[in-house]
Parts: C-alpha cells; sequence; structure tokens
C-alpha cells in the first residue's frame, strides 16, 4: 500500500504532462487537417527517398547473412 | 450506341474528332480541351504522373475555372496589395492561398510535390479540409504572380487568402472543442482508477486513509472537467432557463452539477457514494458528439464561404489619353472610365460609353440569353459583358451597386427565417419534465421512509437517467448521415436540413441554371441548302473555335478557320478550305453573298445563321438545356403530394413551355428577388414549409428565408454561402436519394429516442428504489450509449 503514496503523484503528474503535451499539440495546428495525412501515405511509393530508403534497407538484408 | 470517351484529366467527353492527345502513364490519351491537355503535358513534365494513378476523382477542367490573366495577376506582386496577406521574414515570405479545383486527396500530393520541386519554395503544406496552402518561398526569385501561375499551369487556381474574423473565431472554437474533448478523456480515466477504487464491487483492503486520499484525488481531477470542459453545458442551461426553455442542456448540466457538488459533500464528510466517474464520462461521450457534429458540418462549408468574388479583383481603367492600365477595383472611383473586353464581367454599375455587345444578366435577373446593350444604357456590376468590347463609365461603386442591394435585401430575409421545431429538442422537455417530477415524488416519499437516505437516492436517480444516450442519439445519427450525402454530392452546411426534409410540404424551383444547364447548348440545326447538318455544324465549329465568346463552348474545340476576325454583336467570318463563311446574325451573314436575309423561323432560343458567298447554308439553334433529372425530382414532388412553383426572373415564353413539359401548374416569369420574396413570405403565412433550390444571386434573398434552401454546385458563392445545403454534384437526381436518406434518418433518430427512453424507463424504478450503485449506473449508461451510436452507423452504408 505505501506504493500508491508515490504512485499517486507520479500518476497526476503523467496527466498534467500528457494535457500540456496535447495542448502543444493542437496549438501547433496538428489536428487542423484531420484528412490529408490519412492519404499521404497512399503517396510514398511516389517519393524518390522513400524509395531509395526501402531499396537501402532491403540491400543490407541481402548483404547481411541470417543467424544460423 | 457508344459512348463518346471520357477526357482522360477531366472526364468530361471528348468531342468527336479531337486532336488533344498526350501520352501519360505510357499510354496516349484524348483530352476534351487544350486546357486539359496542357496541364497534364505539365503533370507528366514534372515526373508527376504518379497522380493519375492514386487519384480517386476526376480533375476539374481548368476551362471550368475562374480565368486569371496574367496582368491581373502581377497585380499581386505589388507591395501596397501584398500587404495585407504576404508576410515576411528575411528572405522567405510566407502566404496562406485558398486553392480551387481540388477534387481528392492526390490533388494534395500533386500541389505540395510540385511546388517542392521548384527551388525558391521553402514549405508548401495544403490543408485538404479547408483547402488552404501554406506556402513560404523566397520571393526575389519567384514573385507571387509566378507563383500563382505554377499552379494554374497543374490546373488549380489560387487567390490570396485572408482569414476574416469569422473564419479565425470558427478555428478557435474548433480547437477549444477539441482541447475540451482531450482533456475530459484524459482525466477522466484517471478519475475512474481513483474512484472506481473506493466502490464497494472493487474495494478489498482499503485502508480508511487511502480511502480519504483516492477521493480527494478524484476531486482534483474532476474539477477541471467540470470547469474547463462542461462550461458549454452550463452556459447553455443558463441561456435556455432565461429564455424558459426545458432542453439537453438544463438536464445535462443537472446531472453534472449534481453529481459534483454530491462529489464534493461526500469527500469532505467521508460518507457517501462518489459519482466522480460519471461526470467525466458524461462529459467525455457528450463533448464527443458534439464535436463529430460540428465537424460533419463545417467541413467544407468553411471553404465555400470564403469565395465570395462576384465581381472581378481588377479591371482596365482608362486615363485620359485613352490609355488603359489595369488597376484593383477597389482603386476606383465614380467617373472613372473602364473598358471591359469581351468574357469579363463588369466590375461597377455605369453607362455604355462606346461599344457594342450583349450582356449575360441570367446570375442576376435569370434571364436565360444575354441581352444586346448599346451606347447610352445602363450596365450592372457583376453581370457578363459576352461579345463586344465596351467603354463605361463608372456610375456606381461597391455598396451603392444593384448586386449590393440584392445583398441587403439578403441581410434583411435571414431575419426571416423559421426555426423548424428539432426532435430532439421536443423529447428533452418531456424527458426532462418527467424525471424532475419523478425526483420530485421520489425525493418525498424517502425522505418518509428514511430521511438519511433521500438526498442519495434522489442523486442516483439524477445520475442513473442523465440522458446521455439520448443526446447522442441525434448527434450521432445526423453525423452519419450528413457523411454518406456528402458522398452523394450534397453538403449540408446547415445542420436543421436532415430533419427538416421530412417536413417540407413546398418546392420552389429557379430556372436557370437549377432545372436547366444553365448555359446555351446545340439544340437543333436546319440545313438550308446542299450541305447536311453534320457538315455545317463541322463549319460552324471552325468558325467558333477561334471565339472567347461563351456560344463558342456550345460547337467544341477542332481546328480553327484561317483568317478568322470577329464582329462585334455580329458574327464571326473565317476561310475554311477555301471557302469565306460567316456565322451570326441574319442580316451580316446574308451580307456575304448580297442576298437579303431570311426571317427567323422560330422563337425559342438564339438562332444563328450560318453562310457562305453562295449564300445562307444552315440555321444554328441554341438553347438552354433541361437536366436530365428533373422529371425525377417532380416525380417525387407528385408522390410526396408536393406544391410546386417554378419562380424565375426569366420574362421569356420559355418559362412557360418548360413548365407545361415538367407539369408545374403554378409557374411565373419575369420576378425580381423582390417579388419572389414576396411570393415566399406569402406562402410562410399560409402555413406552409418550403424548399427553395436555387443558383442565381436573383435567388439569394429567398434561398436565406426560406425553411430550408439548396444551391446547385454550379450557382454563384453568395447563393451558396447563403443556402442550408449544396448540391455539389449538380445532379438533381442526388436530392431524391436526400430525400431518402432524410426518412432513414428520421428513422434512425427516432429508434435511438425510443431506446434511450426505454432505458432511462427501465432503470428509473430500480433507482428509485435506491438499488442502483454508482458502479451499474456506470455500465448502463456505457452500454446504452453503445446501443445508440451502433445504431447511428447503419446510416453510413
Amino acid at each position: 500500500m505505501p506504493a500508491l503514496y508515490v504512485m499517486i503523484p507520479i500518476a497526476i503528474i503523467v496527466v498534467a504532462l500528457a494535457i500540456w503535451l496535447f495542448f502543444w499539440a493542437v496549438d501547433s495546428g496538428q489536428y487542423d487537417d484531420l484528412d490529408g495525412p490519412a492519404h499521404s501515405i497512399l503517396f510514398d511509393d511516389e517519393d524518390p527517398k522513400h524509395k531509395a530508403g526501402v531499396e537501402q534497407a532491403a540491400d543490407k538484408q541481402d548483404k547481411t547473412p541470417p543467424h544460423a | 450506341m457508344n459512348s463518346p470517351t471520357a477526357c482522360f484529366h477531366c472526364g468530361l467527353p471528348v468531342p468527336a474528332g479531337s486532336r488533344f492527345q498526350a501520352r501519360v502513364l505510357d499510354e496516349p490519351r484524348a483530352f476534351c480541351c487544350p486546357g486539359c491537355q496542357a496541364v497534364a503535358e505539365a503533370i507528366v513534365a514534372g515526373g508527376l504522373d504518379g497522380y493519375y494513378r492514386h487519384r480517386t476523382e476526376n480533375a476539374s477542367n481548368p476551362e471550368a475555372l475562374p480565368r486569371q490573366l496574367s496582368d491581373e495577376l502581377q497585380l499581386y506582386d505589388r507591395a501596397d496589395v501584398q500587404a495585407n496577406y504576404v508576410q515576411h521574414q528575411g528572405e522567405l515570405a510566407e502566404t496562406c492561398l485558398l486553392i480551387e479545383g481540388i477534387s481528392c486527396a492526390a490533388c494534395g500530393w500533386l500541389i505540395e510535390r510540385h511546388l517542392r520541386t521548384l527551388p525558391a519554395i521553402a514549405e508548401a503544406q495544403l490543408n485538404l479540409s479547408n483547402q488552404r496552402l501554406q506556402v513560404r518561398w523566397a520571393d526575389s526569385q519567384l514573385p507571387l504572380s509566378q507563383l500563382l501561375g505554377e499552379l494554374r499551369k497543374i490546373g488549380y487556381v489560387a487567390h490570396p487568402y485572408q482569414a476574416d474574423q469569422a473564419a479565425e473565431l470558427l478555428q478557435r472554437e474548433n480547437r477549444r472543442a477539441l482541447r475540451q474533448l482531450g482533456v475530459a478523456g484524459l482525466l477522466w480515466m484517471q478519475v475512474m482508477m481513483a474512484a472506481m477504487a473506493t466502490w464497494p464491487e472493487f474495494n478489498l483492503d482499503l485502508s480508511a486513509d487511502m480511502d480519504r486520499i483516492l477521493r480527494w484525488t478524484s476531486l482534483f481531477l474532476t474539477t477541471p472537467i467540470v470547469f474547463y470542459c462542461c462550461t458549454d453545458f452550463f452556459k447553455g442551461a443558463l441561456r435556455d432557463l432565461r429564455t424558459r426553455h426545458l432542453t439537453m442542456d438544463i438536464s445535462v448540466s443537472l446531472a453534472i452539477g449534481g453529481a459534483y457538488l454530491a462529489g464534493i459533500w461526500s469527500t469532505v464528510t467521508g460518507v457517501g457514494e462518489l459519482y466522480y466517474d460519471a461526470v467525466g464520462m458524461f462529459a467525455l461521450f457528450l463533448l464527443a458528439g458534439r464535436y463529430l457534429e460540428r465537424r460533419a458540418r463545417e467541413r467544407t462549408a468553411a471553404a465555400t464561404s470564403q469565395l465570395v468574388n462576384l465581381l472581378p479583383a481588377s479591371c482596365l481603367r482608362l486615363d485620359a489619353r485613352g490609355n488603359s492600365q489595369r488597376v484593383l477595383v477597389s482603386e476606383l472611383s465614380v467617373g472613372d472610365q473602364v473598358q471591359v473586353p469581351p468574357g469579363h464581367s463588369l466590375p461597377a454599375d455605369g453607362r455604355i460609353l462606346a461599344g457594342q455587345s450583349s450582356i449575360d444578366e441570367s446570375l442576376l435577373t435569370g434571364e436565360y440569353l444575354p441581352l444586346p446593350r448599346a451606347v447610352g444604357d445602363s450596365v450592372t456590376a457583376g453581370t457578363l459583358n459576352v461579345e463586344g468590347p465596351l467603354t463605361i463609365e463608372v456610375q456606381a461603386l461597391g455598396a451603392a451597386t444593384r448586386l449590393s442591394a440584392i445583398v441587403r435585401l439578403l441581410e434583411r430575409a435571414q431575419a426571416d427565417k423559421p426555426r423548424l421545431a428539432e426532435l430532439a429538442d421536443k423529447v428533452a422537455q418531456w424527458f426532462l419534465l418527467i424525471v424532475l417530477g419523478v425526483a420530485a415524488l421520489v425525493g418525498l416519499v424517502w425522505w418518509q421512509i428514511d430521511p438519511q437516505r433521500a438526498f442519495w437516492i434522489v442523486l442516483a436517480l439524477l445520475v442513473a437517467t442523465c440522458p446521455c444516450a439520448l443526446s447522442l442519439a441525434t448527434p450521432t445519427a445526423l453525423t452519419t448521415a450528413t457523411g454518406s450525402l456528402h458522398k452523394l454530392g450534397l453538403l449540408l452546411t446547415r445542420g436543421h436540413v436532415l430533419e427538416g426534409l421530412n417536413q417540407i410540404d413546398t418546392l420552389i424551383l429557379d430556372k436557370t441554371g437549377t432545372l436547366t444547364e444553365g448555359r446555351l447548348t446545340l439544340s437543333r440545326i436546319l440545313p438550308l441548302r446542299d450541305l447536311d447538318s453534320d457538315a455545317c455544324l463541322a463549319l460552324a465549329a471552325a468558325l467558333e473555335s477561334g471565339s472567347e465568346h461563351p456560344i463558342a463552348r456550345a460547337f467544341g474545340r477542332v481546328q480553327p478557320a484561317a483568317e478568322l476576325i470577329s464582329h462585334p454583336g455580329l458574327g464571326l467570318q473565317g476561310v475554311v478550305d477555301g471557302r469565306h463563311l460567316r456565322i451570326g446574325q441574319a442580316a451580316f451573314v446574308a451580307e456575304l453573298s448580297g442576298q437579303s436575309a431570311p426571317g427567323i423561323p422560330g422563337d425559342q432560343g438564339q438562332w444563328l445563321l450560318l453562310g457562305d458567298q453562295q449564300g445562307p447554308l444552315a440555321w444554328l439553334v441554341l438553347d438552354d438545356r433541361l437536366r436530365s433529372d428533373a422529371p425525377e425530382l417532380l416525380e417525387l414532388a407528385r408522390q410526396r403530394d408536393w406544391r410546386v412553383l417554378l419562380l424565375s426572373g426569366d420574362s421569356s415564353p420559355m418559362v412557360h413551355s418548360l413548365a407545361t413539359q415538367l407539369g408545374i401548374d403554378d409557374a411565373r416569369g419575369g420576378l425580381t428577388p423582390d417579388e419572389k420574396l414576396a411570393v415566399l413570405r406569402q406562402l410562410h403565412d399560409e402555413g406552409r414549409r418550403v424548399l427553395m433550390l436555387g443558383d442565381g444571386v436573383n435567388d439569394v434573398p429567398v434561398l436565406a428565408a426560406a425553411d430550408i434552401s439548396i444551391a446547385m454546385g454550379s450557382a454563384t458563392d453568395l447563393a451558396k454561402t447563403s443556402a442550408d445545403a449544396v448540391l455539389l454534384s449538380n445532379r438533381l437526381s442526388s436530392l431524391v436519394q436526400a430525400f431518402a436518406m432524410a426518412r432513414r434518418t428520421r428513422r434512425i433518430i427516432i429508434e435511438n429516442l425510443s431506446w434511450a427512453c426505454l432505458y432511462n424507463g427501465l432503470i428509473l424504478p430500480f433507482a428509485a428504489l435506491g438499488w442502483v450503485t454508482p458502479g451499474w449506473a456506470a455500465l448502463g449508461m456505457s452500454l446504452s450509449s453503445l446501443v445508440v451510436v451502433i445504431n447511428a452507423l447503419r446510416l453510413s452504408r
């Protein structure tokens, strides 16, 4: 039980932090467009940087042999 | 019959024999016009043809978007013009642009990617929900006018956007609503953990000390929920009490306030039940319902409301020596001389000093044919100069124009708008009366039996019967239905439309642009000599292809004739295959062959004569075509036994012939906006519930005053903003589907309300007997709310 004496204040602090973070996110406009970002993932394949990253990752996998 | 190929870019039919082609995605594609072809080529050249792979909707036709001239764009480079909406930070400038022509998510990707490939652009971010583009760029390398030109190249029109007060307020409120929702959610979870530990169901070995700490903790965490998240409910309740209305807000405030106050009491004294978690749950559920409803309503409404530009942004002013200079309309003053080229709208009311032309006043008056105007005639701001260049003397500007008079009429009309009673409000009223009555009775009875428990039992009763599900019943159903209607192409901008559609008994229709397409199309060809209609049409199209005239659009685009000369007010002249041809007014065409002009054989529509040096070849009749799904809408009106009126500003016989064709008994032509409004007032006095369907500026006052108004998607911006809904698809058949959807929505709302009332009725006796603990109340409420939400989701299918 004594653990609760510590845990309750910590819980309150964590909530306060979460609310502060949420307010910051809302104020910086991250929730202003709730439609666009949902589609942006579809266009990753058109992004040369993304493609390069995927290829690089694939190369690495080929070169390092799996641990037996 | 094989259907014509659709334009690869915009989806419109490709005219036969069109040569507009380009390679996109490794295949040759056909386009309907040079505009689409140019846009597609620009997109492919930029390596952005992935757009065509990912788009879900066809793009907008670039020729249908407002035209922006390069010298008009250059006005935007002037520092005094930019001062309002461009901010400078060192090398970089920052501005917000409102984009027209966005049809799906791929457009957003295309715009952002295209801009980011330009070296001068530091950052470009498009908000798809409100179609605003935030861009930071080095304007020393790329002037604003070129930036707008770049967007034009890929098929979008950008307007510099300056947030007005209403838009800023909207954004602030949206963010506040989201913050309230988030805080309620985060805190509720903590409160639930602390408060539930004290319930006897979970309380195994809680020491008295710990119990006290948990009570105080949950009080501490609940306080922001009540005072920050729920302020709107309390404010609403106060407002409704003052106006002596019993509404949902009062009921909700009573439950939240009661549970909170009782919680304080039991925290301080250490006896009694804790209802803190119920407070958090109410707050979260109710705020979520309201937030969803708000988002559904404001989605694209915000985007359309910004574009109330009936007047051109700039015009050509003539100085004393007759040189023209492009200036902003706001820089004009009365007495200035202004030159208006054909195809442009008039910036001010005035008198014609030189030139001869015809003026398209369809938006203002509903007349569907352009009317001839010559020197000395008065012209009105906002109308379109169709044929020849005009020089006008400015007589009235801004608020003094006839256009503004209609806008003022609109403001008066808005005050007349009757409010349709909403089902949920009526139910809430009865619900509240019954609950308060029962609570008083139960309190009184328990006071006799056990005064100690009376207070707690009344509180349990109030909390258990809090109309959580009841107040979620309507918003969830409306939100889902609004989303489904949006997919059908009907955008609801105000909340009462869906419920109101069921109460309508009168339908007022406008003619031009609403029942008809609102633009001239070729309806008949009468050959007069050896050439057949197809050959005549080919010749006519060759002549018209070089013209900017709106009539020319009816012919589609082909290879233009040689030696084209335009004679304003008369017609066009050119050479096709060595044959000298003229098209236009009969006398002008007959002059070429030296014969006398034949008389016009009919009265309806615009008659053009085509002729060569040997004499007239054919009559071509242009007319405004009836929308193909108009009969469907009228069939529905007949089924539902509505009274249908056709009110048009057009004074031509077409109003009555159209009414006969569609079976409308009551058709009135030649009405001014004032007279239209008077008809509506009379209908209101008869106690009728009116649905108005219109598109022009002359319909705007009636749109604003009708019980429910719907503007066509092709309507003027002012009509769209004053209407309650916009028919984006321009298909009247979507409207028929909307009526069916409105009925289904009403059924779901009634089901939801009945379920919520049933649940509350069932739990009432148990609460009155004192058997309902906070745990059971929480379980019951979440389950009943869940049922309501799931039931509402059925509307999305």
